[in-house]
């Protein structure tokens, strides 16, 4: 089985799933140096389970990640995290609960014709501008993340950081870019948004 | 568990084991009253798509 090795965790990828690259190192690096020991953390569209595995080599978290496709899911156990298969957040209470939550949408402006066969598209195909999933992660957000709780959200140049920034403050996260790589035809930031108190 | 929720209506599920080993659950389903629909969970993992979504 083809396997990625990075800071002590070592990573299964299948076919079907999104291949960890430059946007998973970076994301990953980025919750390793945020998280902290019996944090509960939650990672949404996990993929292969790379960032949560990296977590769970190094620390002791208390973890759950979610995914839409079904390969993925499997994938993500078989790299030892708790994965269940669900649309973003919709399998779980509102009990604003986890004091981490990590998402890497897929962020491609995609069309009808750009769209690859099979679960796999759902890795890729932001819809039409590329903000379609982050929109909807940040709208359900808020009801998960518990006072003071981290969001880690990887956004890429192609849907826009300072835009990508704004809408995060509108929800009423305190936001900012913690590392930042030029890859390629784009730049990749990781962004921290810490949930300030909401009116009571 | 106890934070899974049926995604349709947010509501409480109940937990049917039909297999575990130690104390985890392989297989079972999780049931949500209101609407009347079954989770499954298979080779340990809870399948928490609106049944239009699974395929």
């Amino acid at each position: 089985m083809p396997h990625i090795t990075y800071r002590n965790a070592c990573v299964e990828f299948v076919d079907d799933v999104y291949e960890p690259a430059e946007d998973s190192f970076l994301l990953a690096d980025a919750a390793l140096d945020l998280a902290k020991q019996g944090m509960k953390i939650l990672e949404i569209g996990t993929g292969t389970g790379f960032v949560a595995a990296v977590l769970k080599a190094n620390l002791d978290v208390d973890l759950l990640a979610t995914d839409i496709n079904p390969y993925a899911v499997k994938c993500a156990c078989n790299n030892g995290v708790p994965t269940i298969r669900a649309d973003m957040f919709s399998a779980f209470k509102s009990l604003k609960c986890f004091d981490m939550i990590i998402f890497n949408p897929p962020y491609l402006p995609t069309l009808e014709e750009d769209k690859v066969p099979g679960w796999l598209n759902y890795a890729f195909d932001g819809g039409v501008d590329g903000t379609a999933s982050l929109h909807r992660f940040l709208e359900g957000l808020v009801s998960y993340l518990c006072h003071k709780g981290i969001v880690l959200v990887l956004v890429s140049s192609l849907t826009g950081i300072e835009k990508a920034i704004s809408w995060m403050e509108g929800y009423g996260l305190e936001t900012e870019v913690v590392v930042k790589e030029k890859c390629f035809f784009e730049e990749l930031v990781v962004l921290k948004g810490i949930l300030k108190a909401g009116p009571e | 568990m106890e934070i899974l929720a049926c995604p349709l209506c947010k509501g409480d599920l109940v937990l049917n084991v039909q297999s575990k080993e130690d104390a985890e659950i392989i297989t079972g389903t999780l049931y949500c009253k209101k609407c009347n629909e079954y989770y499954p969970i298979d080779e340990g993992i809870p399948n928490m798509l609106p049944p239009h979504l699974r395929e």
